[in-house]
């Protein structure tokens, strides 16, 4: 059904549209609080109600009469640009970027919802967040390099605005690092797609295209370039030792740009990966596999164990988002059809969870005043709509079974036993610390005896603003983790392709 | 033989430039209308730059000298291809920028005719450059370009600053020029000739004179330096930066600057490219320290001219990254950088104008809480510095990815070193960054003392809307710009007699 409407509509390139007409009529007409409000939220929820259909209109599962498979891209657009240098605007979507382009609109949509109230400077805070869905989108749909980069990059000032100009006391320092550092790993992206074109030729950017070519270069040149992509990608994701930006960033954003950063903006670092890197460079990528898994162990044992010493609410949330990211590495490092379905997998998952997570240290902040764990402590009477969604979304942080994170780090597990073994220990650790961090900060911070420095009757419970969208978002994880294989099997056909070019499948 | 007539027809661009320059102080006494003469200035520049853009020549022509003691007698002097249209068509587009924007800016001075007459004469001298096939002819040029430049710097003669400036950049400047004249005169002692393309072939790698060609470049590496302002030739560029009439240091960063890249270009990748192996290494490490430097220093400056002084300084190391490279690729890499720039920067250089007139400085205290202010001027000033720091979709990324992988493309075998002016490059990108982001922040972020609305004049605002339009549609649509920097490339390419 949905194919016939979604027939001969661009409905990509209007996913990127629709968010950036809302930002300018935001610009220009956001006259009062009401109207900016109503346009912000029916510019991005007409894109939540496209990927809907794009969702029920992607084709899946199995081979063609021909041995064709639906892991070409789907939604296919190409228009030429700029020929001198071969570069065109060509976007479409498979099952890799399926997952992350249904989170996309959605988060932007609830993150939107959830900042109803924001009343210093309403115009510039909604029309940044939509500019930052037009960037999200572009990464996730775009199949040309030089596009791609472009759009990687629009990401990255609006989301210097939102920390530089709603951020907390430290807001300087953190939206400057943000800036300096995600703008230093994308330069030495851009550096690799610069090899990447001239070695194929400089003729075109198009990703399919040099997908073909590229896996037949010297070893050498991929290692190197696979290293830079590595880089490039892994500190945005971000990875252990380039990963203290994010925390920084996270403690002083405004709430709906910490949903971003940690549900939209981290992704695009694993995306890249798996998108770009591995299955153009499959000799850098097997080459390097051993420090990627190296590299995304130590950011889950790392970084959850630093969790444990968090004091901040929403630090110890941002610390935790490394760890689950590192599954996503160690995933894709194992270059194995599993691993790699999971990694895809977690990043949605996770997109979910973390969104939960920040929006329920925003309502604690909003409410009580603060995220320090040592000044809370029993405000769950007070607030029992809030702690109910805020303890679901810990619990599925943790990996509780039934749950849409237990599935992805399950099938991660598996994955790392079938390639490392009993090396599986390691990682398996995290899942005891996770579920102390989390289980012990909610135990501290909402249940209890009351603290007394907590003024009682002024609390209240979270605004029907703040827990719809938390609602809505535990309802998918429940439904999600009940059934994963809804998102599972549309994965497949697009990670056979990566494996093909790996020598795998 | 060329006929007179087609000397007029080759040199029309500059004759009508000079003579509505000498019409300006005739003008001046005339008139009485301070803005007349701003218009009669454009109107000029207009004329020319529309026999530039529509009538385009579509094969190479050159004039045969009747001036020059050239032998043999055929040697061409003067010509003019793609490449010396792009570059006039730039130096034109800055020059009318500057004169539409002067009238508010410089109404409490006199002499605006010799004012608006100096500012063709430096254009005419600046096109000069562009379309010389001459070394004689690029010195002349650059002479014309730079003593207009000299008593433009000074123009405001009743503010301290403005003198010392022009003190500053008449010694300096003169010093060059006559430092790039003993180095045109010994690589033309070595080659036995002054014309571009008969120096490609003549000066040759291993020849009994290459140490003498070898000092020549090494004359003309600082000589020209000192014209664009490479480290370590750059000291005095922040000072006269900052004391000219700020309508006259964006011609200074936009114009003049771009005139030495145009004489660098020449000279090196024409001129003394067989002998490639002498110089590239020195110019590359010119380059990497120019944008270092430039950036470096940029970053501890308080005063957001200055600091655009030094950023502009950076700039020119980008753009120099061309000349080692030495492809096609590269220099439209060069010529498109060089057309954003003039766009980007001089827009930027505008914005401090618009400040002036309203009566604010030029410090970052000046630009604090500007968004609540003036929300054109801010916006503007945002776009005009993100394109300057190469964050897309805005005009300076493409120069710069150009640029840089044009480093990258070249870096294989003996040329490998090559891949580190890109690294360079991409790092200092990075680092500028830093102090863009400081003049947005005190724009958008911080509060400032006063939420006062400017009355910028409509004629400053109308010209920082051209270099936004400029340095956007650039950005969205650079296929055009990109196409016309190759073509004017491979002009500069085709002087070379070919086998080389």
């Amino acid at each position: 059904m949905f194919e016939d409407i979604l027939q001969g509509v661009p409905v990509l390139s209007l996913l990127i549209l629709l968010p950036l007409i809302g930002a300018i009529l935001v610009f220009a007409f956001g006259k009062s609080l009401k109207i900016v409000r109503i346009i912000s939220l029916i510019f991005s929820g007409i894109p939540v109600a496209l990927v809907v259909m794009i969702f029920f209109a992607f084709q899946w599962g199995g081979a063609l009469p021909d041995g064709e498979t639906f892991a070409d891209p789907q939604f296919y657009e190409s228009y030429s640009w700029i020929p001198s240098l071969g570069v065109s605007y060509t976007v479409g979507i498979d099952g890799i970027s399926l997952p992350l382009l249904l989170i996309t609109p959605l988060l932007t949509f609830l993150s939107i919802l959830f900042s109803w109230d924001v009343k210093t400077r309403p115009k510039e805070y909604f029309g940044l967040i939509l500019i930052m869905q037009v960037g999200i989108t572009g990464v996730f749909v775009l199949l040309d390099y030089f596009v791609f980069y472009i759009f990687w990059e629009i990401v990255l000032i609006p989301m210097y605005f939102l920390i530089g100009i709603w951020g907390g006391p430290n807001k300087d320092y953190a939206a400057i690092k943000f800036f300096i550092y995600t703008h230093v790993a994308s330069l030495v992206m851009l550096l690799a797609i610069m090899a990447l074109y001239f070695q194929a030729g400089a003729t075109s950017f198009d990703m399919i295209e040099l997908g073909h070519v590229a896996p037949g270069f010297s070893t050498a040149f991929q290692v190197i370039a696979f290293g830079a992509f590595l880089f490039g990608f892994g500190v945005k994701m971000p990875m252990v030792p380039f990963h203290t930006w994010l925390p920084d960033a996270h403690v002083e954003a405004p709430t709906a740009g910490s949903v971003l950063l940690a549900g939209l903006l981290l992704k695009m670092g694993g995306y890249g990966l798996i998108r770009v890197a591995i299955p153009t460079l499959p000799q850098g990528a097997t080459t390097l596999a051993p420090l990627m898994a190296v590299i995304g162990i130590v950011s889950i044992l790392y970084a959850a164990v630093v969790c444990l010493a968090q004091k901040d609410l929403k630090k110890m949330v941002a610390y935790s988002s490394v760890s689950h990211m590192g599954f996503v590495m160690v995933g894709f490092a194992t270059l194995g059809s599993v691993g790699i379905v999971a990694g895809v997998f977690q990043m949605f998952a996770h997109g979910l969870v973390t969104a939960v997570l920040f929006m329920s240290c925003g309502v604690v902040q909003h409410h009580c005043g603060t995220r320090i764990i040592q000044e809370l402590g029993g405000i769950s009477k007070m607030m029992p709509v809030l702690t109910a969604l805020m303890t679901a979304g810990f619990l599925a942080s943790l990996g509780l079974p039934g749950l849409v994170s237990f599935a992805a780090e399950f099938l991660i597990f598996y994955s790392i036993f079938v390639t490392y073994g009993l090396w599986l220990f390691l990682p398996i650790l995290s899942v005891a610390i996770t579920a102390g961090y989390y289980l012990w900060a909610l135990q501290r911070s909402m249940f209890g005896p009351l603290n007394n420095k907590i003024d009682a009757p002024k609390i209240h419970d979270a605004n029907w603003y703040e827990s719809v969208p938390m609602g809505i978002l535990i309802a998918l994880i429940a439904l999600f983790g009940i059934l994963p294989a809804i998102i599972l099997s549309r994965i497949g056909d697009a990670v056979d392709i990566v494996l093909r070019g790996l020598g795998v499948g | 033989m060329t006929t007179t007539a087609e000397y007029f027809a080759v040199m029309s661009p500059q004759i009508i430039l000079l003579i509505f320059a000498l019409i300006c102080p005739a003008l001046d006494l005339w008139l009485k209308m301070r803005k007349g003469i701003a218009y009669w200035t454009l109107i000029g520049l207009a004329a020319v730059g529309i026999i530039e853009t529509l009538a385009l020549i579509p094969e190479t022509r050159s004039l045969v000298s009747f001036l020059f003691w050239t032998d043999p007698p055929t040697t061409e002097v003067f010509q003019i291809s793609a490449f010396s249209q792009l570059f006039t068509i730039v130096f034109i587009f800055v020059g009318g920028l500057v004169a539409y924007a002067s009238p508010p800016y410089i109404r409490k001075e006199k002499h605006h005719g010799e004012y608006y007459a100096l500012l063709l004469i430096a254009v005419t001298g600046m096109s000069f450059v562009a379309s010389a096939a001459d070394l004689i002819v690029i010195f002349v040029g650059l002479e014309i370009a730079s003593i207009s430049s000299y008593a433009l710097t000074g123009f405001q003669k009743s503010v301290k600053r403005s003198t010392e400036a022009a003190m500053k950049y008449f010694i300096v400047g003169g010093f060059s020029s006559a430092i790039t004249l003993f180095g045109i005169s010994l690589v033309y002692g070595a080659g036995g000739s002054s014309n571009l393309a008969q120096l490609g072939t003549l000066v040759t790698v291993g020849g009994a004179l290459e140490p003498i060609v070898i000092l020549g470049i090494g004359m003309l590496i600082v000589g020209l330096g000192f014209k664009i302002a490479a480290v370590p030739f750059h000291m005095w560029a922040p000072d006269v930066y900052e004391g000219a009439p700020t309508t006259i240091t964006a011609l200074l960063a936009a114009g003049s600057k771009k005139m030495g890249v145009a004489a660098f270009f020449k000279l090196f990748l024409v001129a003394l490219l067989a002998v490639k192996a002498d110089w590239d290494v020195v110019i590359s490490i010119v380059a990497v320290l120019t944008m270092t430097v430039g950036n470096l220093v940029a970053i501890q400056q308080e005063s957001v001219k200055r600091m655009l002084a030094y950023s502009s300084i950076a700039q020119a190391g980008y753009i120099l990254i061309a000349i080692p490279v030495a492809t096609d690729y590269a220099v439209a890499g060069g010529i498109l950088h060089v057309i954003t720039h003039a766009a980007m920067k001089s827009g930027a250089f505008f914005v401090i104008v618009a400040l002036t007139v309203v009566g604010l400085g030029e410090t970052m205290k000046d630009f604090t809480g500007l968004n609540k202010r003036s929300p054109f001027l801010a916006f503007s000033m945002a776009i005009f510095v993100l394109s300057l720091a190469g964050i897309p979709p805005l005009a300076g990324f493409y120069s710069k990815f150009v640029l840089f992988s044009s480093a990258v493309f070249e870096a294989s075998g003996a040329y490998s070193w090559l891949i580190w002016l890109a690294v360079a490059g991409i790092l200092n990108s990075a680092l500028s960054l830093f102090y863009y982001a400081r003049i947005i922040k005190s724009m958008y972020v911080d509060k400032g003392e006063s939420t006062e609305r400017l009355p910028v004049p409509m004629s400053i605002k109308i010209v920082i809307a051209i270099a936004l339009i400029a340095t956007i549609v650039i950005g969205i649509y650079p296929e055009p710009f990109l196409s016309a920097s190759l073509g004017a490339a491979e002009a500069l390419n085709n002087l070379l007699p070919i086998g080389l």
